[in-house]
């Protein structure tokens, strides 16, 4: 058995094999990979023995699980009414632009997830950039460019199928 | 058995017959879109809606799924049932705005166009009913497609959006998808049924005789699977396109009609002995 079969055998004896728990079970799934790869979720529906596609739309459903992993830094960028007033949608813009990525997603060299979110309770700051649970105020296009750039990009290797 | 009054006309339905059967019965046209006779009514894009008369007070109600249990009234033609079912066409309207068949049916519906913004989907031209993913689903038993996404973003789609392994090829989703947005193309040189919009291919089985296109290989052994008849001629006879296998049924009937007159078995002469 591959460390990701074990994986899935763990995480289903869990809840006894019970389809109604499928989504405790994603969430489980997700929590020790980080996201919901796709070959865990066919592996996870074949052992339900439920299509594939209810499991994916179980994942699209929910904001909550992401198909895709996580970049190394989360970048969270305030979209609320007065962070867009002061320019938030033009450094939203910027940096879709220039990291190639969309809100929600992550860049592909996965230096970080970008994130668009509507209000951080934090108005008199505006417009604010939270980067990895760092608060940045007053920010503009540029000077997010200055602080996205500078995140330094760690080369991980990619983790292997293991037999055991 | 109740009666229903559609617009006057009276009609007597089995009890949990629908609305709309009694309708059909009564021959009065009530447009629909997600009904099909082979699943159960999806009831989602309640176009079907007539008004139901509850003495004191009325109600709209979707004709497809409404069971008939008691004596009932119900109006196609009042001014509030036709007022909602235009105004439910305007909204699919602007969800599939381009679309030719539901273009067509609006104009039926003496519905011009739609007033509200234009909806771009992830998905084009699609109404969302759901009759596809329900053919699928409890038809077939394959639940190749299903709903994903939410909001803006819900579509119909195979896991993934890739090509679906559990896709058989049978094509049965684009034979319901009322607005003809699911479509069979076929590949004829790589002798491959392929449905669209999702990309699903599969081999096409030929005729071992005359080399027709049959249906798709996967289709062949869900069916074999199903008859659960194992039996050396029945699998012969499933790689056969249907003209050809009536032809060698023929030949067969003629053959042991041979045979059994030679043996003095043939219908009446035995009887006669
Ligand atoms: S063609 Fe594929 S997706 Fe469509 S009904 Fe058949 S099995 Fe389902």
């Amino acid at each position: 058995m591959t460390v990701q079969e074990k994986l899935i055998e763990t995480i289903v004896s869990r809840y006894d094999g019970e389809v109604g728990m499928l989504i405790p079970m994603m969430q489980d799934l997700q929590a020790e990979s980080g996201y919901l790869p796709v070959d865990q979720l066919r592996r996870l529906a074949a052992r339900l023995d439920t299509p594939v596609s209810r499991l994916y739309a179980v994942a699209t459903f929910y904001a909550s699980f992401r198909l895709a992993p996580k970049g190394q830094h989360e970048v969270t960028l305030c979209v609320g009414t007065v962070c867009y007033l002061k320019g938030a949608g033009r450094i939203s813009e910027r940096i879709q632009e220039e990291f190639q990525v969309e809100a929600g997603g992550t860049t592909p060299d996965g230096l970080f997830t970008f994130q668009a979110v509507n209000c951080v309770g934090a108005c008199a700051l505006a417009p604010v950039m939270i980067v990895d649970g760092q608060y940045h105020d007053k920010v503009t296009p540029d000077s997010a460019m200055e602080v996205l750039r500078g995140l330094p990009l760690e080369q991980r290797q990619e983790q292997q199928e293991t037999k055991t | 058995m109740p009666t229903v009054t559609i617009d006057g006309i009276r009609v007597e339905v089995e009890t949990g017959a629908t609305v709309l059967d009694a309708a059909r019965k009564a021959g009065i046209w009530i447009p629909t879109l997600c009904y099909h006779p082979a699943v159960s009514p999806p009831a989602t894009c309640r176009l079907c809606m007539v008004e139901l008369d509850r003495g004191d007070w009325k109600q709209l109600v979707t004709s497809c799924n409404y069971p008939v249990r008691c004596d009932i009234e119900v109006s196609v033609s009042s001014d509030r049932a036709v007022a909602a079912r235009r105004g439910v066409m305007q909204l699919l309207l602007a969800l599939a705005p381009e679309n030719e068949q539901l273009k067509a049916l609006a104009e039926r519906m003496g519905v011009e166009g739609t007033p509200y913004p234009t909806v771009t989907t992830s998905q084009r031209d699609c109404i969302l009913c759901g009759l596809c993913t329900a053919v699928c689903d409890e038809v077939l038993g394959r639940s190749a497609i299903a709903f994903s996404g939410r909001g803006p973003d819900r579509a119909v789609t195979t896991p993934f959006r890739q090509p679906a392994e559990d896709c058989i090829g049978c094509g049965a989703c684009a034979v319901v998808c009322p607005v003809g947005t699911i479509r069979i193309r076929m590949h004829e040189q790589e002798g491959e049924i392929e449905i669209s919009p999702f990309k699903t291919r599969a081999k096409m089985l030929t005729c071992e005789q005359c080399g027709a296109r049959v249906t798709s290989v996967p289709v062949a052994e869900y069916a074999l699977n199903r008859a659960q008849i194992d039996w050396q001629e029945f699998r012969q006879l499933a790689r056969l396109c249907p003209r050809c296998r009536r032809k060698r049924t023929a030949a067969r009937l003629t053959e042991g009609r041979t045979l059994a007159a030679q043996a003095g078995y043939v219908a009446g002469t035995k009887k006669a002995e």
